[in-house]
């Protein structure tokens, strides 16, 4: 059964607007009881992923699932694509500009982050955009909202 | 030390108009300008009750802040070197349910001020 299925747009070089889907899928996820700790981590990795959309793409959306055992967050962007993935996942590494910089990201580790908060994650990425795949696992203490 | 002692010892001015607990117990803090800092170090806490005593000082007055305190169910966010938020920033904070506050103090200086009166630092746990 699909419990959750939602939507986002994610608006380039926004950064008033960033972090709104983020936003939602985290008081969702607290509606809904789960606990502290899956929420977390289903939130920090969403937000680096919506920021990096703000960042570097021209725009691209966000859609959040919830099925049976298993939470997904898919990121899709219209462009211009990551050129070297391996290099965009090593910590550190970043290509962000001096606005971003302004507002507190592009330090390089948005893909760190979002690694070490997923059970799974699968990139897609050519000159007319990019796909990520999040996955995380939802046990029964993730379900325990007094976790 | 608590929110309110805070806020008086260090002369704080409160800019968001959510009503919050003076007596809450402040035991952790984090400082960075860079958000996915923040995220990288405060997201590795684990024990519960830890992020929702901390406090987040950071110079970055946007909105980004306010989203990143709430990412990681931080509390109360305060801002160094005098910087005033935009109308924007503190209507997002009353929505989060956010205490924003803010003090002339440098990042180093509060920062140092607070050590000195136990409020432990959030470091990364491998």
């Amino acid at each position: 059964m699909i419990a959750v299925d939602k939507r986002y747009d994610i608006i380039p070089n926004d950064f008033n607007f960033a972090g709104r889907a983020s936003s939602d899928i985290k008081r969702t996820l607290k509606s809904m009881h789960f606990s502290r700790e899956f929420i977390k981590r289903v939130s920090v990795a969403a937000y680096e992923a919506e920021i990096n959309i703000v960042i570097h793409s021209r725009g691209g959306k966000a859609a959040f699932k919830i099925c049976e055992d298993a939470l997904y967050l898919e990121f899709v962007d219209i462009g211009p694509g990551i050129p070297d993935i391996q290099l965009a996942l090593t910590p550190g590494y970043s290509t962000a500009s001096e606005e971003s910089r302004l507002n507190g990201f592009g330090a390089g580790m948005g893909f760190s982050n979002i690694l070490k908060s997923v059970d799974k994650m699968d990139i897609l990425s050519d000159p007319n955009g990019t796909v990520l795949k999040l996955k995380f696992n939802i046990t029964e203490a993730d379900r325990d909202e007094n976790r | 030390m608590t929110l309110g002692q805070i806020i008086e010892k260090y002369k704080c001015n409160v800019y968001s108009r959510t009503p919050f607990n003076t007596g809450k117990e402040i035991r952790y803090a984090f400082c960075s300008d860079l958000m996915s800092d923040a995220l990288m170090i405060m997201s590795t806490v684990r024990e519960s009750g830890i992020l929702e005593d901390s406090v987040l000082i950071t110079g970055l007055a946007t909105n980004q802040s306010i989203r990143t305190a709430e990412m990681l169910d931080v509390q109360i966010v305060c801002l160094v070197r005098g910087k005033i938020p935009a109308q924007q920033v503190i209507d997002l904070a009353d929505e989060s349910g956010i205490t924003l506050i803010g003090t002339e103090l440098t990042m180093f200086n509060l920062s140092g001020r607070l050590y000195q009166e136990g409020i432990v630092g959030i470091a990364s746990k491998k």
